[in-house]
This record gives structure tokens, sequence and C-alpha cells, in this order.
């Protein structure tokens, strides 16, 4: 439109383009920084261009995956082979090759029960217990977490003031150590500790949670849903924040209540996300131990033994270390998981559709 | 069906005023085009016609009832979105059921209406497809499905066909026109095509900068343009607007126009000898004037033939390039030169301000 004679301009144009100062010192940090990457480059090349010569380009590509297959190798999949091997072994010995071959029987003496619903009738008893105690939390676990997780979500994906802060702060116990979780909240749930100050200011009674099974498992399920909710958070609103705003406008423009609006469309479109912090919640409370063992120890008496938390016990804390026992119900635990994560791949795979 | 009125709509984002006043009224069964360049205002005018956005200061009427600070959802009008905004997790059905539902109609009737707008946009094979298995042109039909199920107050559209294809976008503005003959509702359209404004509409408001530049039937826009910039934005190929300076206007009016002098013989208008104007004629006014005769002498830049017609772009020293439209099997050569002739009733004469000087 040349014209442009018959009105002042009212605002000179917004898009004058200046490069901020912050961002040239960024450019020139980055710049220095590269510094020493590309001088080791340029030492390598020479090197990298002879063993090309020597193997031929085709063959590069498993020149740098070569690094990581040996830590692979050495890391992951010896340990799972050194494990298979305990597992149909039998003694105290160490070193695989002193121990003698007992096949499945490692595996015939841990699912030894008189009725699999009840722990007490099995031979290997804490192995059950460790089962049914970890199928209870990993379910008021994902249960919670999921429900919390959301209604964060569904908070903060709203324009509510100092939006920023409360996403940093919900995420802040993620960066933490699960270890360091458990010792502020034992700080805070022990016999003399913070809560029973505040309930015993207030004119009640102390509470011992930590002896109290059902409050011994109700604070393993919180602390745990309080340290890792801000990540399920964060996929759920990612999930959010991908659903096109104008469907929102158009559903209002559809005069949706508010309710409907949640039911019928944030919800169905955040579906497999949801699936995905269903999975992912779940294969990581299978895995629970750190955190719960150094709330409660896995007490009081067996209330919050966790299958793994059996595992480290059986191999390692016990009197008698019973390497095989713990490899064979590994093994378990292993497969277990793998199911579950093969749930997580189809799970993505339907959220890529 | 209903009418609307807005006055003084104003509408600030931040520091940034966006609309600056707007006093509009639209009547029952009309159908009002907003057109204007990208970002004049006319997408966040229709947001706040929808109730999506909030006026800032002023008013907004529908059928006589203040509804200024309503939300969207009662306000009674439809929208077609630019991205169609289809709920994506349900079928075609149901994304033309999903406002029935919200008002608890009876499922029977919720079927018959959905059924009756399928029939009239030719969607009934895809009742039961999801948006994705649509083509461009189905989703932006299930769009409009959805708006004529509810039987709206207002239609509105915003920049509808922007999303398809040039053939497809001829038409669906047909069918936007039968539609709007069928059904006779009021509709608001947004577009920044001025040949979908041109086409569709019964009047066309022009807007730049969060101002309306004129509001008229697409005639009176085309005919009498009120400013330079409303002349320059309705027709294709644009008017040509040169620079002219006034060298007297005792009965005919004189002007200089590059090295050449020509009269416009219209009435006097009293124009200072000396004063600037802007000469606007349209291309479709300019013609050859091969045996004498001719006002203007033009250097030939560019001949693109159309068949239908041909548009040749050619120089005068002193002036912008300058369009023509002439026949379609006009056969001129780059470089040649043409005398020409401006049609003179078709003369536009515009001041400093770009505001059109009274015509007889």
């Amino acid at each position: 439109m040349s014209d442009g004679s018959s009105r002042p301009p009212g605002r000179p144009s917004a898009g004058t383009a200046r490069v901020p100062a912050s961002a040239r010192w960024r450019d020139r940090a980055a710049g220095l920084a590269g510094l020493p990457v590309a001088l080791a480059l340029r030492l390598l090349d020479p090197l990298m261009a002879a063993v090309q010569r020597l193997i031929g380009a085709g063959r590069m590509p498993y020149v740098f995956l070569f690094p990581n297959f040996v830590f692979f190798g050495l890391f992951v999949f010896l340990p799972i082979g050194i494990n298979l091997v305990f597992s149909v072994t039998g003694g105290p010995a160490l070193f695989p090759s002193e121990r003698p071959f007992v096949g499945a029987e490692q595996y015939a003496y841990l699912f030894d029960c008189g009725s699999y619903l009840d722990p007490s009738s099995c031979r290997e008893d804490h192995f059950w217990r460790g089962v049914s105690n970890t199928a209870v939390f990993v379910l008021f676990q994902v249960g919670t977490m999921v429900l919390v997780s959301l209604l964060t979500a569904l908070v903060l994906n709203r324009p509510i003031r100092g939006r920023g802060f409360f996403r940093a702060v919900y995420f802040f116990p993620v960066l933490l150590s699960p270890v360091v979780v458990a010792l502020i909240w034992k700080w805070i749930l022990q016999r003399d500790g913070l809560l029973n100050a505040a309930i015993t200011s207030l004119g009640g009674q102390k509470i011992l949670f930590f002896v109290d099974p059902s409050w011994a498992m109700f604070w393993a399920v919180f602390v745990s849903v309080w340290a890792h909710m801000g990540f399920y958070t964060l996929i759920l609103l990612a999930g959010l924040q991908a659903i096109p705003s104008d469907l929102y406008e158009a559903a209002e423009m559809d005069r949706t209540p508010r309710w409907r609006i949640l039911w019928r469309i944030t919800l169905p479109l955040l579906w497999p996300n949801m699936i995905v912090v269903i999975v992912l919640s779940l294969i990581k409370g299978v895995q629970t131990f750190d955190e719960v063992f150094v709330l409660t120890g896995g007490g009081p008496g067996t209330a919050t033994l966790m299958v793994v938390q059996y595992i480290y016990e059986t191999a390692f804390a016990n009197q008698v270390q019973n390497f095989g026992l713990a490899a064979a119900a590994s093994v378990v635990l292993g497969l277990v998981l793998f199911a579950l994560t093969l749930a997580q791949l189809a799970a993505t795979r339907m959220k890529e559709r | 069906m209903a009418d609307l009125k807005l006055t003084g709509a104003r509408k600030a984002f931040g520091a940034v005023d966006v609309l600056h006043g707007i006093d509009l009224e639209v009547k029952d069964g009309e159908f009002v085009v907003f057109v204007g360049p990208s970002g004049c205002g006319k997408s966040t005018l229709l947001r706040v016609i929808a109730g999506l956005e909030m006026v800032s200061a002023g008013e907004v009427h529908i059928d006589g009832e203040r509804v200024t600070h309503l939300p969207a959802s009662d306000r009674g009008l439809a929208m077609v979105f630019q991205s169609y905004a289809l709920y994506p997790h349900m079928t075609v059905a149901r994304n033309m059921a999903f406002a029935l539902e919200n008002m608890r109609l009876p499922k029977a009737e919720i079927d018959a209406r959905v059924k009756r707008a399928a029939e009239m946009l030719r969607l009934t094979d895809y009742l039961d497809r999801k948006p994705k298995a649509l083509s461009g042109g189905q989703r932006q039909r299930v769009a409009i499905g959805r708006a004529i199920v509810r039987d709206p107050k207002i239609f509105l559209f915003d920049e509808p066909l922007s999303n398809l294809d040039a053939e497809l976008r001829v038409a669906t503005r047909k069918e936007l026109a039968a539609l709007h003959a069928e059904l006779g509702g009021t509709m608001i359209y947004v577009t920044h095509d001025q040949v979908e404004a041109m086409t569709l509409a019964d009047r066309i408001v022009v807007l730049r900068a969060g101002r309306i530049e004129q509001v008229g039937a697409p005639l009176d826009l085309y005919n009498r343009p009120a400013n330079a910039f409303v002349a320059g934005f309705i027709g294709s190929p644009r008017m040509n607007l040169l620079p002219a300076t006034v060298i007297a206007d005792d009965g005919t009016l004189r002007l200089r126009l590059g090295a050449r002098e020509i009269a416009v013989p219209q009435a006097t208008r009293g124009l200072r000898a000396g004063s600037a104007v802007t000469l606007g004629i349209r291309p479709e006014h300019i013609a050859l004037a091969p045996d004498g005769g001719g006002q203007l002498d033009l250097t030939v830049d560019l001949v693109e033939q159309l068949g239908s017609e041909a548009l040749v772009y050619a120089g005068h020293a002193g002036l912008p390039q300058i369009t023509l439209r002439l026949d379609g099997q006009s056969r001129l050569a780059r470089g040649a030169t043409i005398p020409v002739r401006f049609s003179p009733d078709h003369i536009h004469l515009f001041d400093t301000d770009g505001l059109a000087l009274p015509r007889p």
C-alpha cells in the first residue's frame, strides 16, 4: 500500500533491528568457549583421517560408536550376564567360577508358596512381602501422582500470577537426590520432628508415623509423589501447551461449560501424555528403593519393604549373603520392568500417531 | 439473525492501540466484509464482536442488547476460524453436534440439524470421519457446518478461505455466497483479499491501522473511493496513483502530469495553481489513442498476455509505473511508445492528505 499520505504515522514501526548488548556478549563467550574444542578437533583430524584410510569410510560410524559400546558392555550387558549366572548357581562364593550350578533351584525357592495371595505362606516370605508392598505402593503412588500432577499442570497452564516461579518451585524437588529428599522428610516426620512439634503446639498428641504401618506407607507414597511430581507435571504441561488455543476459543463460541471443556477437549487431547505419565511412574514406582529405604528403612517390621530393598538386603546386608537368590529376584523384577517398558514404547508410539 | 452496533470500540494490547474507536452498524441479514492489509486490526475487530477479546473502551450491541462485557459463550454467535479449529478427536458429526449438546437439545433435534447441515454442505458421506482424514476443503465445510447447525445470531468468518488453494478458494467463495442467499443470516467476514470482499459483500468495511477508511457497497467503493488508500486497495489491478500539479482551475482543470499537461474537463473545484494533487486512474480506464488525441506518451516496460485481457506496464518520465488493462489480443512490443488517453469520467483526484476531491 504505497499511498501513506492521508494519515500521519501513528508510531514508529516496532521491529527496528538492534542487537541487544547481552546477545553480543553471549556470542563472544560462545566463541571463546568453542576455542578449545576447535583446537582439539584440529589435532584429532589427521588421526581420524588415517583411521578412515585404513578401514574405509563405510566402517567409520563404528569407530565413533566404539567408546559407547565399551561402556554399555562393561556396565550394562556384562552385569546382566553375571547376574544371570548368579541366579542359576548356589552357595556363598563370590566368583562365578567357584559357584556350583543349581539350575532353576533359586527360582523354585523364590516361587515356593502355599498361596501367592498370602506372603506368609511362602518360603521366602520377605520377597513376597516386598512384592505385595511394592504393588500397594505403586497403586497409590501412580494414582496420586497422575491426579496431583494433572491438577498442578492444569493450574500452571492458566495465566496465573507468578506462573514461572511456581513452575520452577514444583520442579525443584526433581533436582534433589532422593536420599536428600527422604532425609528432609524424615526430619519433619520423626518422633520429635517438625510436624509433631506443630501438632503438639496446637494441643494435639504426637503421632509416631514410623511405628504405624499405615502411616509409614502413607508417608512413603507422599514423599515419593512430592519428590517426583514435578517431572510428570512437566510432561503434562507440555501436552497442555500443545493443544491449540483456537480449540478453546471454538469451544467458547460453542458455549461449552468449563467442566465439559476439561472432559471432552482437554483430557482426550492430553490422553497420550497421560499414558506416558502412567507408564513411566509405574516403571519408576516398581524400582523404588532409596527414598523409602532412607525414610522408613522398610519398617515398621516389613510394612514398607520394597522388592529392591529385599534384593539389596538378601545380597549384601543380611548375615548370610545369598547372591543367588537375590540375582533370581533381580531377574524376575527385570522381566516385570521389561514388560512395562514395552508398554511404554507402545504408548509413545501411540502418542506419535 | 440479528443486527450489530459498535460505538467507539477501542482495543489496546498493552501500550499498542489496535483499534482506534470503531463506529459501525451491521443490519439484520447483511453480509459485511472487513478488508484491509495485514495488521489493520480486522481480525481483532472480529474477535471483539465475537467476545473473544473485550473492548478497552466503547460499546457493542447485538440486537439492541448491550453485550460489551458478555463473554463469547453468552453472545450467541458462531465463528469459522482461519485454522478451522475442529476438535481433532471427534468425528465430523460430533464436531457439529458439540455445540448443540451444550445447548442440551434433544438428541433427535441434534441429529436432524446435523443431517440437514451435512446435506447442505455435501458432508453426509464423511460424518463418521475424523478431521485428520478430510481434505482442506472438507474441513472448511465442517467448520462452516459447525456454525450453521447452531443457527447463530451472527456468523463470523475469520479469513476462512486463506488455507485453501486458489481453485478451491473460488469454488468455496461461490458456495458461501449461495449459502448466504439460502440462510439469509447476518454474516461478518474478514479477509485481506479485496476480490473476496468485492464478490461476497453487501457492504465492505475497509480498515487501515485500526481505523475505518470507508464503508460502502462494493461498487460504491470501486467507483467513489473516499481516499487514495481505498482507491489503491479496492480493484485489481490496483488503481494508478500519479502525482500531479495544478496549473490552473478556471472552468477546466489543467494539470501537469510528468512532462505533459492534461485537461480534466470537469467542474471547477477552486484549486490553487501550483498545489499538488494525486491523480487516480484505473488500468481499465486508460485507452490507446493511436490516431491523435493522446494525453500521455508511455514506453512499454512489460506486457502480461492473459488471453482475455492484457496487462501492460508502462513508464513515463517523472511518473511511477503505470498499469493499463487492454484488449487480450493487443500486441505491444517491449520498448514501444504508446500514446494513451484517460477516460475523463473516471479520473479520481486526491488532495495532499489523500482525501478524494468532490466530483461533480
